[in-house]
């Protein structure tokens, strides 16, 4: 269905109407009971932490995923969203996370792109006549006040440039339909130095007068200063609606989390004085990505470094475990400082990472979990150069039963086992180190059930008791603030704060308002 | 892991087993397992039953004969391939081994051989250390030793064949002497075989190569010295090229610049793929490798009975290879291909 929506734009109907808009995934439910209204001309903000159900609700709107129950309207007209051309077709257009821009492709190319197949004087015959081409992107950059030459090459462009490309395109979608476009906007900030966010902050609110706006963003003086009205998201619902002008940043963030966690100041009885650092770090610095980081990892402890998307938290762990290279700054390992750093190296000073993209760089798939488990540190699975099968079999069942991987079949391909279980093997890989020094995890808990982030938090903490220094991204505030004995909050690559929770106890709002 | 999940499943407890425990001998695995043994016999049975006199006539002695340095050269590709790279020049390497062996055998004895296999395999490590530290693509960077490779060749046998002036006793009992019926010269090469495989399934540093083979960054982030294990593939591949070689001055006591290793680079690789090696890496099982070589040492022969025309016999290897990777391939991975 979708496309027949030649309804007169000044109709009363809300651009876009909700009602009760339910996603379950497998056992976990995503987003539900959503209801809400988008009235034409305006701008909404969507704000809620990592997890919240934003990224669900905004796939369903763009035809990505099908709810599981719920009516949309689009214009006063129900919709059925089959596939993202629908949403398309009906006038909504998307502004991804990430850029999706075909950079070896020039701009006109990259606009004529989103309306291919609808509206296409471009073309003739599939192939291109520029000159239109050019002509049409031109006009429609102009509406969006954008400086820029349709016939660049994208790859040459600015960040905001390509970001005002991006919305131009998305723009598009009201030749489709004569009827007043929905613009989605997804974090289109997370990405820009300050004075580019002025220059898109003035042009979202320019575009009110062509159409409708759902802008998502983590910075919330922003969000208070584009939009019309917020709408707050958690645990997938929404749970507040609230106009901008009625409403401060401070009580968008209690919105957002709920009960405002506080961590326990832990003395974690230890005994005598702090033991000396394993890891420090003075003054590292990747350009373009994280500046003047100073640290350290001490025995027995653990560190997390929380921040938003672009803070740069993530290069800061792979430049310490040798996966990026730094720029500046001093990394001493054990007193002594690093020199030509890498990856081979950091296992070998007894360093482990555990990575967020876990299929790629946490395993090797079609290898089988008892052979991913003992690869890196193989204890008596190895004499000398051979291999002991029975050794290996005998260690992987071990850990097995002690972190309950389901299920029980060391011999498969660990490609075969769900995340959560993967994730177990992954953990054990490094937990089987003798003499494991120190435990940096990227988002050590992505993507897993509870049973099974319970099991990986247990170990993490095993491993802190037995000594291991840790380094921690967690994934939300609350897993921050349960887990650490230090925090470090993190904002466009520079520290802003830190938190020594032995001695002072921060809620997650004194987190979240330095890392926005 | 948000709030939410916790609050959605406060009650229910963990995963249930989503894998079922399937296990090795699913079809695919059952296919690299015996597949290329089963073609090998099937073909072998055909051709015997159409041409009995090539069985009873000592045809399996022949075979071996011929398919030894497909086989050895095969190998190397397989190493090569174990890493998710490939070698183009291994052919090229053989025929230059073979060469130099002609020209020093004669002066140096018995030193010669030892002296070719170290030349070559230092070439192959070259080639390694190329692929691992400029990152230049195998595919290029061996085309591009293999026309240097060529070239040298020429310039030592002054582009023309060259023979073996003395010493030829040297390498007699290769295939002066036989086992089963087949010569040494084959015995050997399944010995290496055997060999390789031991380094594979029971060796640390074969698992390292199949771990590089089947995901190498999940390999560099498990702290494994790739560049170096690239570096060992390609050596292998030149020092089994560098037998190869010796293989070729045993049995013909000449070696010719004409053909440059064509006419073992294509069946080295089909003889690769054939005996289950997967192109992509990490799946790769020597001791087929063997059946493979047989195979397709094997293909010129058949059509030959089959009334197949020498003209038309690439073909004949063409559909061999085709169909071989799509057998032996991984369909797990999806529509995606490389």
């Amino acid at each position: 269905m979708s496309a027949e929506l030649s309804t007169a734009t000044t109709s009363a109907a809300p651009t876009m109407k909700l009602t009760g808009i339910g996603k379950t995934f497998a056992r976990v439910q995503a987003v539900k009971d959503i209801s809400m209204e988008i009235r034409q001309g305006e701008v909404i903000g969507l704000i809620g932490e990592n997890g919240a159900g934003k990224s669900t609700l905004l796939k369903i709107l763009t035809g990505l995923h099908q709810p599981d129950t719920g009516v949309m309207e689009v214009n006063g007209k129900e919709v059925t969203f089959r596939r993202p051309q629908d949403a398309t077709a009906a006038g909504i257009g998307v502004v991804h996370q990430e850029q999706a821009l075909f950079t070896n492709l020039s701009v006109a190319e990259n606009i004529a792109m989103n309306g291919s197949g609808v509206k296409d004087q471009g073309t003739r015959f599939g192939i291109f006549r520029w000159r239109i081409l050019n002509q049409e992107a031109a006009e429609t950059l102009a509406r969006v006040h954008a400086k820029v030459d349709p016939r660049a090459i994208v790859g040459d462009l600015s960040f905001v440039d390509r970001q005002m490309v991006e919305i131009a395109r998305a723009l598009r979608v009201d030749e489709m339909v004569h009827a007043s476009p929905l613009v989605i906007l997804d974090e289109p900030t997370s990405v820009l130095e300050r004075d580019e966010t002025e220059v898109l902050e003035r042009e979202i609110r320019d575009l009110k007068k062509i159409g409708s706006v759902i802008f998502v963003s983590h910075r919330l003086d922003e969000v208070l200063r584009i939009c019309d009205r917020v709408v707050v998201m958690r645990a997938g619902e929404i749970v507040a609606e609230r106009a901008t002008a009625d409403v401060t940043e401070d009580e968008l963030f209690a919105l957002m989390i709920g009960h405002n966690e506080r961590a326990e100041v832990h003395s974690r009885d230890r005994e005598g004085a702090k033991p000396a650092p394993i890891l420090e770090v003075e003054g590292l610095r990747r350009d373009h990505a994280f500046h003047d980081v100073s640290f350290a990892l001490v025995p027995g402890h653990i560190l997390t470094i929380v921040g938003t998307n672009g803070s740069g938290r993530e290069s800061v762990c792979r430049a310490i475990f040798g996966a990026e290279p730094y720029d500046g700054g001093v990394l001493r390992v054990g007193g002594e400082e690093v020199r030509s750093w890498s990856m081979s190296k950091a296992v070998r000073s007894g360093m482990a990472y555990v990575p967020s993209e876990r299929r790629v760089e946490g395993m090797i798939g079609g290898m089988d979990a008892a052979e991913n488990l003992t690869l890196v540190h193989p204890g008596a699975a190895r004499s000398g150069p051979l291999l002991r099968k029975r050794a290996r079999a005998k260690i992987a069942a071990e850990w097995f039963e002690r972190l309950d991987v389901r299920p029980r079949d060391p011999a498969l391909d660990l490609a075969r086992f769900s995340g959560g279980n993967q994730q177990k093997v992954v953990m054990a890989k490094w937990l089987q180190s003798a003499d494991l020094k120190i435990l940096v995890l990227d988002h050590p808990l992505r993507g897993l059930d509870p049973g099974a982030a319970e099991t990986v938090n247990r170990q993490i903490r095993a491993a802190c008791d037995q000594g291991t220094a840790v380094l921690l991204l967690a994934d939300t505030l609350e897993e921050a603030l349960h887990m650490s004995d230090e925090i470090l909050v993190m904002r466009d690559g520079e520290v802003t704060a830190r938190f020594d929770l032995s001695v002072e106890a921060p809620t997650a709002i004194d987190l979240l308002g330095k890392m926005v | 892991m948000s709030e939410h999940a916790t609050a959605e499943t406060a009650a229910p407890e963990t995963t249930p087993d989503p894998a079922p425990p399937r296990r090795r001998f699913a079809p695919r695995n059952l296919w690299q397992t015996i597949g290329p043994i089963a073609v090998f016999v099937v073909f072998f049975v055909i051709i015997g039953i159409l041409q009995p006199d090539f069985v009873g006539g000592g045809g399996l002695g022949i075979l071996a004969i011929q398919a030894t340095s497909i086989l050895l050269v095969a190998l190397g590709q397989a190493m090569v391939l174990h890493v998710g790279s490939l070698d183009l020049s291994n052919a090229a390497l053989a025929i230059f081994a073979a060469i130099l062996l002609a020209l020093m055998l004669g002066p140096l004895g018995a030193v010669a051989p030892v002296l070719c296999l170290l030349v070559v395999t230092a070439i192959g490590a070259i080639n390694g250390l190329l692929v691992a530290y400029t990152q230049v693509p195998s595919f290029a960077l061996t085309l591009g030793t293999l026309g240097i490779v060529q070239a040298a060749s020429l310039v030592v046998s002054g582009a023309t064949t060259v023979y073996v002036t003395d010493n030829a006793a040297v390498l007699e009992p290769l295939f002066g002497t036989a086992l089963a019926g087949l010569p040494a010269a084959f015995w050997l090469a399944v010995i290496l075989a055997a060999l390789l495989w031991f380094l594979l399934r029971r060796t640390s540093v074969g698992q390292a190569m199949t771990a590089v083979g089947l995901n190498e960054s999940g390999a560099i982030f498990a702290g494994i010295r790739t560049r170096w294990i690239k570096v060992l593939a390609f050596a292998l591949s030149g020092l089994l090229a560098g037998v190869a070689g010796i293989m070729i001055i045993a049995q013909a006591g000449a070696a010719s610049s004409f053909g440059l290793g064509s006419d073992l680079l294509l069946p080295g690789i089909a003889a690769a793929i054939v005996g289950g090696t997967a192109i992509t890496g990490g799946a790769t099982n020597p001791l087929n490798v063997i059946f493979g070589a047989l195979t397709i040492t094997l293909i010129p022969i058949g059509a030959a009975t089959l009334g197949v025309p020498p003209q038309a016999q690439s073909l004949v290897y063409g559909l061999v290879i085709i169909i071989a990777v799509a057998l032996t391939r991984s369909r797990a991975s999806g529509e995606i291909v490389k």
